[in-house]
């Protein structure tokens, strides 16, 4: 039953897609098709996580998870489990899936080229990535891992070039194939690693692996130094991001959604399931790791200070965020990967919202330039404070769920494992919690200038543009002071409603997602301070 | 009877012999039949090519239940031989076995593709299909073959109906200079590995390959001559498998070449050259690795990261292909240089994933250059261009390239192409880390040429609707079964690799 429960999860939406891509000339009827897809998933992905939640046994027991011969020659099997770590990223994950796919019932992005929306294929394609990160949650196996990381990238690499920025062909190419490029080397190296781990190991099966493997020796070392540089490029980990700003801005709405709240998590992910079990903290690349991981907390929130474009600016912030993440798992406690599982959960949910609330302020204004926008406050008020609570939960106001997981990494950094430098990573701690302060800054920057913002001489109010009409080309007619746009309307409301509900409630009960992560990774990586 | 008359295990040489017959089969029946008249019979040639495969398929497949009982069965044996087994020129063993399949299937698939020509005229297609079943029968022979001797007999064999088919084509001048240039480099190549196997013959007294590893186990006094001879052999078959800097003659020939050749050419006799240097390497120097290890490995490097540098700039389909195959034989050595000082067993497990990925690239590449040929037919220069829009004109034909690409570079959902790279990082992660980076950083280039192309398929085309192809029947159904085997081995990827790996590697 369990068994048909964790491959029902990756074939679901895999079938979905398939049963769209047979539809996908009537447009309409696909998009139905993979909306309809996407929430089975998502209730699929609730029963499963309840059912095997309040299971016990270890990973993985035969009664919890799937272990089929897959290639006997090379050893590979298809294993899938799921507990409390990959449970709560499986749940956002869905969540926002559904959520991405939803939005696009209320119109698709354009084709860039010109050509007609084909908002059907976009769906397709959002379900196999879809099929492709659950798969990735979910696997249990090194090389099954890989496989399923990989499945993504293509479709992602055609959201990008297909659908993203239509007014800059060449930099939205561009864009995709250094996306494409870098994750790939990034993957190739982490397979490299994965088999010398099993060169070392004797399996493929992680959950072995963490139970009875002790790195030690140069060749563990090397093996652990390629899976971190290949998750590294993921994450992703300064100086290794230089993809995704790039990549993240110049997306569709949705793409950029999928890609910050969930494909990053690929790469946070492996650094808990994959990297931390091979690694030993005596080494000097764990505590390198974690002054990465702050490099890029600083260097993240200071690049948002100087950026223009506010989907560049939330682009950013992600790195920032990611570095918390890193900087948890770097501890090698079991408080830094509670928070770095609860960073990645909740960054999932507020920088998806945060991506989603930019897209609709382009969809409306036909700019994200920081410049230009002005008054949202004024114009459209309920997107406005939405995009301020967004904000202020990326920003890490306590009560919200941004806050939980900076505070616990920073919490963590204070007092690492045995083996690694406590004044070290004091000094981290202190850094990153001054990036927490930058990162204050440049959140409050932009609400003041964007949503407050100096007044613009009035002219008559134009109410009620249609939002299909023709948008405004003109620099000047997007900062009119009275230049009223639709507000936040019902299909907004739904599509954005459970990610802002999630972040409150995160926020006021972290131990609904800290409780179940801690068995998890205590059960998973044994003796964890 | 002391070796004066032998026994003949006729159903070991049956597979090459059918292929052999068929030839002169099929060169009679055009010699008596004319010029053809209609179409269907000028279809004939191939339809007897497809038989003789089918044939030989079927031998081989009978010799296969012999072999599960004896492991390895030789024939022409040298009987009397004073001490240790006879050895015999003449065996087959699973790897052999695999490589007949690829060459089988390679042969079929060229033999279809072929048929594109038909209308055309141009191509002389009796004795093409000669040429075809002749220098097939060499590429059978070659994986048989375990003296040094009978190996160069064979690789010859493979090598000079090639150059014929190349140049084949009436009135076309870029085909006869491909011919040239391809015959001049073989010739060259040919003469470099005679003289490395007349050291190797000097140094250890033997053609025979289980003789030579014996007298060099046996402690061989003159190793360096064994050394020098033993590279210059590999140089040879290195033309071959076009690994660089032996690769130059490719991109022209691939070009020039009729693309049923093309695709022969980088599938069945790149796959001689394959078998060759693992006969030569693995069977008669396997205590010479420490030697040819690090240098195949540095050639594997090097072919991977000149094919995949230098395919980035292609804006021609084939010549594009033509780049990419170097890149892959580069992937398929990586195995070769990371066997330094191994174990027999070792050996023998390592190299068998070459054999894997060769199966799968044989498979996938055939698949890329069928629907090449299908392009071809309306768009002879080939450009990428010419591909826009190909998945709305022409789904089948569009979406078979399209996992033919994904599958070379290895990525899903060409999940065989991806377990194939897998194949090939594991057995260099280990023994030959710093080779398993470099291939690491080249399948990340070789995904920008490939994802140029794919981006091409999907965009709509210029012009909706005005490009209709007319699909051979033959060309149709090589893309039938290139596509459908690769989609059906990404799914069950042990149907494929299983008996390879298990089998070879034992």
């Amino acid at each position: 039953m369990n068994a048909v429960l964790l491959n029902g999860l990756v074939a679901l939406p895999a079938g979905f897609a398939l049963l769209a891509a047979l539809v996908s000339r009537r447009e309409r009827a696909a998009v139905g098709v993979a909306v309809v897809g996407a929430l089975a998933t998502f209730a699929w992905s609730v029963w499963l996580v309840l059912r095997l939640g309040s299971a016990g046994g270890a990973l993985g027991d035969p009664d919890r998870s799937v272990d089929v011969v897959w290639l006997e020659a090379l050893d590979l099997h298809w294993r899938l489990g799921l507990d409390g770590i990959s449970g709560a990223l499986v749940l956002m994950s869905t969540l926002v899936f559904a959520a991405a796919l939803f939005s696009l019932l209320r119109h698709g992005p354009d084709d860039a080229e010109g050509g007609p929306r084909r908002t059907g294929s976009l769906a397709v394609l959002l379900l196999v990535i879809e099929a492709g990160v659950l798969g990735s949650f979910l696997a249990l196996d090194m090389v099954l891992f890989f496989v399923f990381f990989e499945v993504a990238l293509i479709p992602m690499w055609f959201v990008i070039s297909t659908w993203g920025d239509a007014h800059d062909a060449a930099a939205r190419r561009r864009a995709a194939t250094r996306f494409l490029v870098f994750t790939v080397t990034g993957s190739a190296l982490m397979l490299v690693g994965f088999l010398l781990v099993r060169a070392e190991a004797g399996t493929f099966d992680i959950a072995r692996v963490a139970a009875s493997y002790t790195p030690s020796g140069p060749t563990a070392l090397a093996a652990s130094l390629l899976v971190a540089l290949g998750l590294a490029v993921k994450t992703p980990l300064w100086p290794l991001h230089i993809w995704l700003p790039d990549a993240h801005s110049k997306a569709p709405t949705v793409g950029s959604v999928v890609l910050a709240a969930v494909l990053l998590k690929l790469g946070t992910y492996g650094f808990v399931r994959f990297w931390m079990p091979v690694t030993s903290p005596d080494w000097l690349l764990v505590p390198v790791v974690a002054a990465l991981a702050v490099v890029g907390i600083v260097y993240g929130a200071l690049a948002c200070l100087a950026q223009a474009d506010l989907k560049r600016l939330i682009a950013y912030s992600s790195v920032g965020h990611m570095g918390f993440v890193v900087l948890g798992a770097a501890t090698f406690t079991l408080g830094g990967v509670q928070a770095a599982v609860f960073a990645s959960v909740a960054h999932g949910l507020i920088t998806g919202l945060l991506f989603f609330l930019a897209g609709a302020i382009k969809d409306r204004y036909g700019t994200t330039d920081l410049a230009e926008l002005r008054l949202l406050y004024g114009k459209v008020p309920r997107m406005g404070g939405l995009f301020a609570f967004a904000a202020m939960a990326s920003l890490g106001l306590p009560g919200l769920a941004g806050f939980w997981g900076e505070m616990l990494a920073i919490r963590a950094a204070v007092s690492p494992a045995a083996g690694l430098s406590e004044t070290t990573y004091r000094w981290l701690a202190f850094i990153a919690a001054l990036g927490v302060i930058l990162a204050s800054a440049y959140f409050l920057a932009v609400m003041r200038s964007m949503l407050q913002g100096p007044a613009v001489e009035a002219t008559p109010s134009v109410d009620h543009v249609d939002v299909g009409a023709a948008l405004p080309t003109d620099r000047v007619a997007a900062v009119r002071l009275g230049d009223r746009r639709p507000d936040v309307d019902a299909g907004e409301w739904v599509t954005w409603g459970p990610l802002a509900v999630l972040t409150v409630a995160l926020g006021v009960a972290p131990g609904l997602l800290l409780t179940p992560v801690a068995d998890a990774a205590r059960a998973f990586l044994g003796g964890l301070g | 009877m002391t070796g004066i008359v032998q026994d003949i295990d006729w159903l070991l040489i049956g597979p090459p012999l059918a292929l052999a017959i068929t030839a002169v089969v099929v060169l009679l029946a055009d010699a008596f039949a004319g010029p053809p008249r209609s179409r269907a019979q000028a279809l004939v040639p191939a339809a007897l090519t497809l038989t003789g495969v089918g044939v030989s398929a079927v031998l081989g497949a009978l010799a296969m239940g012999g072999y599960r009982d004896e492991g390895t069965r030789s024939t022409f044996c040298v009987t009397g031989a004073l001490e240790g087994p006879a050895p015999c020129s003449i065996a087959v063993d699973q790897l052999t076995l695999v490589f007949w399949a690829i060459v089988l299937l390679g042969v079929a698939v060229v033999a279809l593709l072929e048929t594109a020509d038909v209308a055309e005229g141009r191509t002389p297609q009796g004795e093409w299909n000669f040429l075809l079943l002749a220098t097939a029968t060499g590429a059978m022979t070659i994986a048989a073959s375990r003296d040094l001797v009978t190996l160069l007999v064979a690789l010859e064999v493979v090598s000079l109906p090639a150059f014929a088919m190349v140049g084949l084509r009436r009135g076309d001048r870029r085909a006869s200079e491909a011919s040239v240039k391809f015959f001049l480099v073989s010739v060259v190549s040919t003469a470099v590995m005679l003289m490395g196997i007349s050291l190797v013959y000097g140094a250890t007294g033997s053609v025979f390959l289980e003789q030579i590893d014996m007298a060099i186990s046996a402690g061989a006094d003159v190793r360096s001559v064994a050394v020098t001879g033993a590279l210059l052999t590999v140089v040879g078959l290195c033309f071959k498998v076009a690994a660089v800097p032996f690769h130059m003659w490719v991109p022209d020939t691939y070009v020039g070449a009729p693309i049923a050749v093309a695709a022969y050419l980088s599938v069945v006799s790149k796959a001689a050259g394959f078998v060759g240097l693992v006969l030569v390497l693995a069977y008669a120097l396997p205590e010479l690795s420490t030697a040819w290890s690090p240098v195949v490995g540095v050639m594997a490097a090097l072919t991977m990261t000149v094919g995949n540098v230098l395919a980035l700039w292609q804006q021609h389909a084939v010549r594009l292909l033509a780049w990419s195959s170097v890149a892959q034989a580069g992937y398929m050595l990586v195995p070769f240089g990371a066997v330094a000082g191994a174990s027999r067993e070792d050996m023998a497990t390592v190299l068998s994933r070459s054999a894997g990925y060769l199966a799968v690239y044989a498979v996938v590449n055939l698949g890329a250059f069928a629907v090449a040929a299908v392009v071809g037919t309306r768009f002879p220069r080939q450009r990428l261009v010419d591909y826009r829009g190909l998945v709305r004109e022409e789904p089948l034909a569009g979406w078979a390239l399209a996992f033919a690409l994904v599958a070379l570079a290895g990525l899903p959902p060409g999940v065989i192409g991806l377990l194939a790279k897998v194949l090939v990082f594991s057995s260099a992660a280990g023994p030959a880390t710093w080779l398993a980076v470099v291939m690491a950083v080249n399948v990340a280039i070789g995904l920008v040429y490939y994802a140029r192309w794919l981006m091409e398929l999907l965009r709509p085309a210029e012009v909706a609707g005005a490009s209709v192809y007319d699909v051979p029947n033959g060309v149709g159904m090589a893309i039938g079964i290139t596509f459908t085997a690769g989609v059906v081995f990404s799914f069950l990827p042990g149907l494929l690799l299983d008996p390879v790996l298990l089998g070879v590697g034992r």
